[in-house]
């Protein structure tokens, strides 16, 4: 126990430090060390470039990351499951040789509150007899559907495995892509096409409507579509999120959601450590005041909180691109027009999340054990109406007093992060506005409430939680703003609704990590292809970067 | 019953306490779900001459089983299925397939007329859902039966008398029951449906039987049996018997639409050589449109029955010094075919691939059903099949045969 | 012997346009309507002695002027207003915004409350002209087949896209934006005051299963302020009825009202003609249906005659109504509180645009909202003879009610319904209560009866972007079926519901051309 945690920044193999640069200038300075700033340095650093990573919390990883929060217990703070993160950067960048290493979701389980509960299993057979228990035509139709969704994910893939297309475009490269997409639709039979249309508009709940009859099943498949979001399972253009889980099978990883080991932190520690082994320096402690434009009007370095000065060629924002631009830049330094677009970018955090250290594991009345039914993820979506009203008392400005909850146990399946028999307990929680009624400021005297509503309405699936609870950590999207600086605590640094998507991210005619400010570029979440654990803005951007020939 | 969630997949059919005790070479499959025996001895042999000179006794249960009821189940099986089975009188079984709107095959099996509206499908695949998403506005009950009913497999030339010995209280005796007839009977008492239809291209019976008289009526087979040369047989014999019939199988040769994740993997029932039950004249059913133009425009390919030139296969083996060896039990891998260049010795393009195939103890052949282009579909055409011998790649000559291989007069008589 | 080249069914504005269109070009067309009287959801009926109504449908501004020409309407009586009627939007009691239909005079009433939106909104109507050239193309052109895309498709993709240029690369853009947008945060971006938004968003969401809050509303606040071409039609929706019906007759329409088809005759995927109740037949070769596609497909065809895939398609086809009707007789003519003096034809409640979703958020759980949102006509200013002299009627159009309650449409509900509409209007007129001579109710449920649209929905199948791109399903898209001979015409075919006369005229061009 005297041991060091890898994950506390005092630990001598840490790969960030809160010193000084060691030079005055470099090639590229990337603001933020999330994920995709670590991956865009990476690969930056690979080109052979010099790169300063520069991330104002002592600790790196932004919302991927894991802290000791309570002695023994390491929590993912923030994202709790990786989904979807890309097969190529953890074979380009080699990060299982830095320590890149997930462990996959058995399942996904639902207790109900008549205390029954439904698993799907990455066993399809077994999924079979479970949704049966509920309806068999459900059950029949599931593989069915699974497979149009794996069909329609060819679709998504080619979308976020490259830069957003330009409609507007007449270069080659863009019309090729646009043509490419085509090509997928072309090849689409009748029935998929429809499908196609309708997932890209219709709400999750009407879209799984089409497919099957039971809420049991409905419900935890629906939620898929608004994590994230400030929308309900019932608002059109939910749909075609669901394809994420899809993804994995076409991936050529199977089984593409799964534990980082120890925690989400593991994949931004791997990360930095790649780009370090590429030469890349990262700085602790050292947050960004202000983006320096020559009298060019051109990005050409940061000012530091600390008011040091560091000059670059480009800067590359990892951060929101609301704080990017108004933060940063400066409004008064950008033309109206685009000023507009990014002040009309939608944030608005809509989630929040409490980790729990626990005593014992304890059990969920519907299946009690700890057996492999409570080793993938566990979600409170007991019904449509549910989450709908959960969905509504956010919209005027309350937390859900019965949220919709996501909750895994890591340690169950990864011990390293919590002391032998003891728990870690990672709940995701939506809604949670950042916009209360009283205003985010007032989030902390209604933190407590907010963590009171969470234990208890898991409580109503699992009675003996509160009796094994040692510590626990409440986190609002206004923590998730003052802490982790994610803007409006968005957890994917801008709504991911259609508007705000493709070409539109984060503003029409900007999608491409270009901004309006030459030599400034954006490389995180708030670019195409959006948020999670999946590294490609970082990787799109740092390619796209490169070709530019800007650096 | 325990729950079927909570247990570890596969689960007991209605059989299971005996084909358990006999299977000694503790040689299982995951069918469908069941525990299903491959052989009871270590080797299938047995069981395989058993069918061809005595009685085999399967266990068929898994086979998935619907039963339909109600004054819209005859037209909801016409819509669902390519054969109009308006035309199946009461007593009377057909072998068919169904297929999506685009006329590609989703599985295959029976339907049998029970009487009064009431019909029952058998399917290799789960089939409720589909049924349920035809039946819209039609008066019909569909239920799952696989659970409920056991079905046994009587397969061989003395199967007939057998059956005589136990079966009573039927309205005509059994030696009068026709190829694919059924009619209904009590054995040990307890009712039963007896139909003459089979896997094995042998003369041959099923026997349905509600799940609490399942063990009663085994055993019933079982000692009357002993006299005329019974054997229980695994699904390793069967799946030799069933390619000297000629018969396909669901997800070896060829793919359900509902599981191809591209449209090339489909096929039709007149690719899969099922054009016989199609009958494309009647008012609408799923896929007519699309098996109309296929019938007008051609298909992309057939599918036919191979045997593999002995000669030249044995002059493989020769070469490295080794006897021809075969394997007992039938193979299910996709290997490559060609057509003939160069005199019939050379490979040249690929024309098609075999997806089963088993040596036929009886007939002495090596045969292989086939997915191949139209043009090369008529018997009597050579074509070239790709062996390995010696961890080597070789081809032999191969004939494209009519099947079934072997159709013994009994089956039908 | 066919006595006709064509069977309508439907006698709706739908319905008349197309056999107007189709006898035009020298068919023999007979029009087949249940009900005693022609119309449908615009059709004027008597609820109580003495007392008519003006029809579930009222916005006659967004009536196809290519129609108007065609069958030569205005020569059949048709009179248009040049400018769009104003609209009374109701607050909070007491506070209210008039939308006039001058748009300088709006910019007037809104600068009493905002400067900055007065100069906003006729920022607003500016940007919607420029819009309204393309967009309008929704209403008057062939729609795409998005589905089985062929070539002629791709090159009308092609012009199409080619017009979007006309907006410019930026324009284009910005139209991708707002489309999956909701209404609510769109206008949050226009305007400051809440009972403006509330009033620009309510006509987006009316008659849907959306509430302001939801994407995509924001395409139907496009489409609808598109569509908007002209004034209106004076004395409304019957009136455009009466001049549809001369016109169909003057071109040799027949038309049988009061009976109901039963069923559609077929042989062999082909649709030969009509069984009505009571056990006519009537044969054509061409049956054009204006029901709605989930019961022309679904209900008088007989089960199992359409391709499964279309059929599931249809079977998931949304119709879930939410709009209910109080229609009130009163003894003398309203008064609204905040404008005593005018002779408000038009109004609408709602003064937030939260309030609009929290109407709508009940209908999500089968049941009405505590104050749900009104839209409310006064046709007896235009047409005193609606109602005994000096009397009046008052139709209320309510959002939003579900087509299912949750503890099931009893007597008592449908009481309690019409309670808290009075209730609420009760707010805005003066002594309402004691005014009321006579009321009806009807929920989705009562509308599904008397006017035979499933789910009792206005539209006949929601107006949402997957259900307006591909309306209804693939293989009926474009006004044909997978039956020969079977043709569709009603608003649940492109571009939708509403008083367009857009989904018979277009009908009418397609088949003209098969
Ligand atoms: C509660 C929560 C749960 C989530 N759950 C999941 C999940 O289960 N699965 C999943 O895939 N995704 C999940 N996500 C989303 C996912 O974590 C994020 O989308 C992703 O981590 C964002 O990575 P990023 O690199 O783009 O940005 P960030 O991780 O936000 O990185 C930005 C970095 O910039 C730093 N920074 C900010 N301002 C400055 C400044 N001025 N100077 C220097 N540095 C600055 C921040 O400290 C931060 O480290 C979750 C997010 C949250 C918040």
């Amino acid at each position: 126990m005297v041991a060091i945690n890898p994950f506390n920044p005092a630990h001598p193999d840490y790969p960030g430090r809160p010193d000084k640069p060691s030079r005055s200038s470099y090639d590229a300075i990337v603001i933020g060390g999330g994920h995709n700033g670590l991956v865009a340095a990476a690969y930056l650093a690979r080109a052979g470039r010099s790169v300063l990573v520069l991330e104002k919390r002592p600790v790196l990883g932004g919302a991927a990351v894991s802290e000791e929060v309570f002695p023994g217990f390491t929590f993912s703070v923030c994202s709790y499951v990786v989904s979807l993160f890309r097969p190529h950067i953890v074979r380009e960048l080699e990060l299982a040789k830095h320590g890149f290493e997930l462990i996959p979701l058995e399942c996904s389980f639902t207790p109900q509150p008549d205390g029954d509960a439904l698993v799907r299993w990455a066993d399809s057979a077994r999924t079979r007899q479970e949704i049966s228990r509920f309806s068999r035509k459900d059950a029949e139709i599931y593989p069915e559907f699974g497979l149009a969704m794996s069909k329609l994910s060819q679709f998504a893939k080619a979308i976020i495995d490259n830069p957003a297309p330009d409609p507007n475009a007449i270069r080659p490269r863009e019309i090729a892509k646009l043509l490419r997409l085509g090509k997928i639709m072309q090849d689409f039979d009748g029935d998929t096409r429809h499908l196609n249309l309708k997932l890209m508009t219709s709400s999750a709940v009407d879209f799984l409507d089409q497919w099957f009859e039971s809420e049991v099943l409905k419900s935890p498949m629906s939620v898929s579509g608004i994590i994230g979001t400030f929308l309900g399972v019932r608002s059109p253009g939910t749909a075609y999120v669901l394809l994420h889980h899809y993804m994995g099978e076409i991936d050529g990883a199977y089984r593409a959601w799964g534990f980082a080991r120890g925690g989400t932190g593991g994949v931004s520690l791997a990360c930095a450590r790649s780009a370090r082994s590429f030469g890349a320096e990262i700085l602790t402690c050292a947050g960004v005041s202000q983006v320096n434009l020559g009298p060019d009007g051109r990005a050409c370095g940061v000012v530091l909180e600390n008011g040091d000065v560091i000059n670059a060629r480009t800067v590359v924002s990892a951060v929101d691109p609301r704080r990017t631009f108004f933060g940063l830049v400066g409004k008064q330094n950008l033309d109206d027009e685009f000023a507009t677009q990014i002040s009309r970018y939608k944030l608005r955090g809509s989630s929040g999340k409490v980790n729990l250290a626990l005593d014992r594991f304890p059990d969920f009345t519907a299946r009690p054990g700890d057996g492999p039914h409570v080793r993938g993820d566990i979600a409170i979506a007991p019904s449509i109406d549910y989450l709908e009203r959960a969905y509504d008392q956010a919209k005027y400005g309350d937390f859900s007093e019965r949220p919709y909850l996501n909750v895994v146990i890591p340690s169950l399946s990864d011990p390293s992060v919590a002391p032998p028999g003891k728990h870690v307990m990672s709940i995701f929680v939506q809604y949670a506005p950042y916009e209360i009624k009283e205003g985010p400021e007032f989030w902390p005297q209604r933190r407590e409430a907010f963590g009171d509503a969470v234990i208890d309405t898991l409580s109503e699936y699992c009675p003996g939680l509160k009796d094994s609870i040692l510590h626990r950590q409440v986190i609002t999207p206004w923590d998730l703003e003052q802490e982790y600086g994610l803007g409006e605590g968005n957890i994917f640094h801008g709504e991911l609704s259609v508007e705000q998507l493709l070409f539109l991210r984060p503003a029409a005619g900007w999608a491409n990590y270009k901004t309006p400010v030459p030599g400034l570029w954006m490389c995180a979440s708030g670019t195409h292809p959006g948020g999670g654990v999946m590294g490609a803005p970082g990787e799109l951007a740092a390619k796209t970067l490169l070709r530019s020939g800007e650096l | 019953m325990v729950p079927r969630f909570f247990t570890a997949m596969p689960i007991p059919t209605p059989f299971h306490t005996r084909t358990q005790a006999l299977c000694t070479s503790m040689f299982w499959k995951d069918w469908a779900g069941y525990y299903a025996v491959r052989s009871f001895d270590t080797c299938h042999e047995r069981e395989y001459y058993a069918v061809r000179h005595a009685v085999g006794l399967f266990d068929v249960s898994p086979l998935f089983k619907y039963d339909v009821r109600g004054e819209g189940a005859m037209a909801l099986l016409s819509r669902v299925m390519t054969r109009d089975i308006s035309k199946l009188r009461p007593g009377r079984v057909t072998y068919c397939c169904w297929c999506d709107d685009d006329g590609k095959v989703m599985d295959d099996g029976t339907v049998s007329n029970l009487g009064d509206d009431h019909y029952r499908v058998t399917a290799a695949e789960p089939t409720y859902g589909w049924l349920c998403r035809n039946a819209r506005g039609l008066p019909v009950e569909i239920t799952e039966t696989t659970d409920d009913i056991g079905s046994l497999a009587l397969q061989g030339p003395t199967s007939r008398a057998l059956l005589s010995e136990i079966v009573a209280d039927t309205k005509k005796p059994i030696e009068k029951l026709r190829f694919f007839r059924l009619l209904k009977a009590t054995i040990a008492g307890h009712p039963v449906i007896i139909s003459r239809t089979g896997y094995t291209g042998d003369l041959g019976y099923e026997v349905w039987v509600s799940r609490e008289h399942a063990l009663d009526v085994w055993d019933q087979i079982y000692a009357a049996g002993r006299r005329h040369g019974l054997v229980p047989a695994g699904l390793d014999a069967l799946d030799v018997t069933r390619i000297e019939a000629g018969f396909i199988m669901n997800g070896v040769d060829y793919q359900s639409a509902h599981h191809c994740l591209i449209e090339s993997r489909k096929c039709s029932p007149f690719e899969l050589g099922l054009g016989w039950t199609v009958d494309l004249d009647r008012p609408g059913f799923n896929g007519q449109a699309a098996l109309r133009r296929e019938l007008a425009n051609g298909s992309t390919w057939a599918t036919v029955g191979l045997e593999l030139d002995w000669d030249e296969y044995e002059a493989h083996f020769t070469e490295f010094g080794l006897p021809p060896h075969v394997s007992s039990s039938a193979w299910r891998t996709s290997i490559p075919l060609y057509a003939p260049r160069r005199g019939g010795r050379v490979n040249g393009r690929q024309i098609g691939y075999a997806t089963s195939g088993a040596w036929s103890p009886l007939l002495k052949k090596n045969l292989a059903i086939a997915t191949i282009e139209p043009k090369f579909q008529v018997p009597g055409t050579r074509i070239r099949i790709e062996v390995t011998v010696e961890h080597e790649r070789r081809s032999v000559a191969a004939t494209v045969r009519e099947t079934p291989f072997f159709n013994p007069p009994r089956k039908r008589a | 012997m066919n006595a006709f080249d064509a069977i309508v069914i439907g006698a709706g504005t739908n319905g008349l346009t197309c056999a107007a269109l189709l006898a035009q070009q020298g068919m023999a067309v007979v029009v087949v309507e249940a009900h005693e009287q022609i119309g449908g959801l615009a059709r004027a009926h008597e609820f109580h002695p003495g007392y008519r109504s003006a029809g579930v449908l009222h916005d006659t501004t967004v009536v196809r002027p290519w129609v108007v020409d065609q069958l030569s309407l205005v020569h059949h009586g048709l009179q248009l207003r040049p400018t769009k009627p104003d609209v009374l939007a109701l607050g909070a009691p007491g506070e209210s915004l008039l939308l006039a239909g001058d748009r300088l005079r709006t910019a007037g009433e809104i600068a009493k409350v905002s400067e900055r939106d007065a100069d906003a909104f006729l920022e607003y109507r500016a940007y919607l002209d420029r819009l309204r050239p393309v967009l309008s193309q929704f209403f008057d052109r062939q729609p795409l087949d998005l589905i089985d895309t062929g070539m002629g498709d791709l090159w009308a993709m092609f012009r199409q896209g080619l017009s979007l240029r006309k907006l410019g690369k930026k324009g284009a853009l910005e139209l991708a934006r707002l489309m999956p947008m909701c209404v609510g945060d769109w206008l949050d971006e226009w305007f400051e005051t809440d009972l403006l938004k509330a009033a620009l968003a309510l006509p987006a969401v009316a008659g849907t299963f959306t509430g302001p809050r939801s994407p995509g509303t924001n395409a139907n606040l496009l489409l609808h302020e598109a569509a908007a071409g002209t004034g209106g039609v004076v004395a409304g929706a019957p009136a455009l009825v009466r001049a549809l019906e001369k016109s169909a007759r003057a071109n040799g329409t027949s038309i049988r009202n009061g009976i109901e088809v039963k069923r559609l005759l077929t042989d062999g995927g082909c649709v030969e003609g009509v069984e009505l109740v009571d056990g006519e037949e009537l044969r054509a070769p061409l049956v054009v249906s204006s029901a709605d596609p989930k019961t022309t497909l679904l209900e008088l065809l007989p089960a199992g005659t359409l391709p499964r895939s279309t059929e599931e398609a249809l079977v998931s086809w949304r119709t879930r109504g939410t709009t209910g009707i109080v229609l009130l007789a009163l003894d003398r003519k309203p008064v609204f509180t905040c404008a005593p003096d005018k002779n408000i034809a038009y109004a609408q409640t709602g003064g937030h645009i939260l309030d609009i979703e929290r109407a709508f958020d009940a209908v999500k759980y089968r049941q009405v909202a505590a104050k749900p949102v009104l839209e409310i006509e006064v046709p007896t200013v235009e047409r005193p003879n609606l109602a005994p002299e000096g009397h009046a009627v008052v139709a209320v159009r309510v959002h939003f009610v579900p087509h299912t309650h949750d503890s099931g449409w009893s007597e008592q509900q449908r009481s309690t319904l019409g309670d808290q509409v009075v209730a609420e209007l009760g707010q805005h007129l003066e002594n309402l209560a004691d005014t009321i001579v006579a009321r009806e109710v009807m929920t989705p449920a009562d509308l599904e009866t008397s006017y035979g649209t499933t789910g009792g929905h206005i539209h006949h199948g929601e107006h949402a972007l997957d259900q307006l791109l591909v309306r209804p399903a693939p293989g009926c898209q474009r006004y044909t079926t997978p039956l020969e001979g079977l043709f569709l015409c009603g608003a649940g075919s492109h571009p939708g519901g509403g008083l367009t006369c857009a989904p018979g005229g277009l009908a009418a061009t397609a088949i003209a051309r098969t």
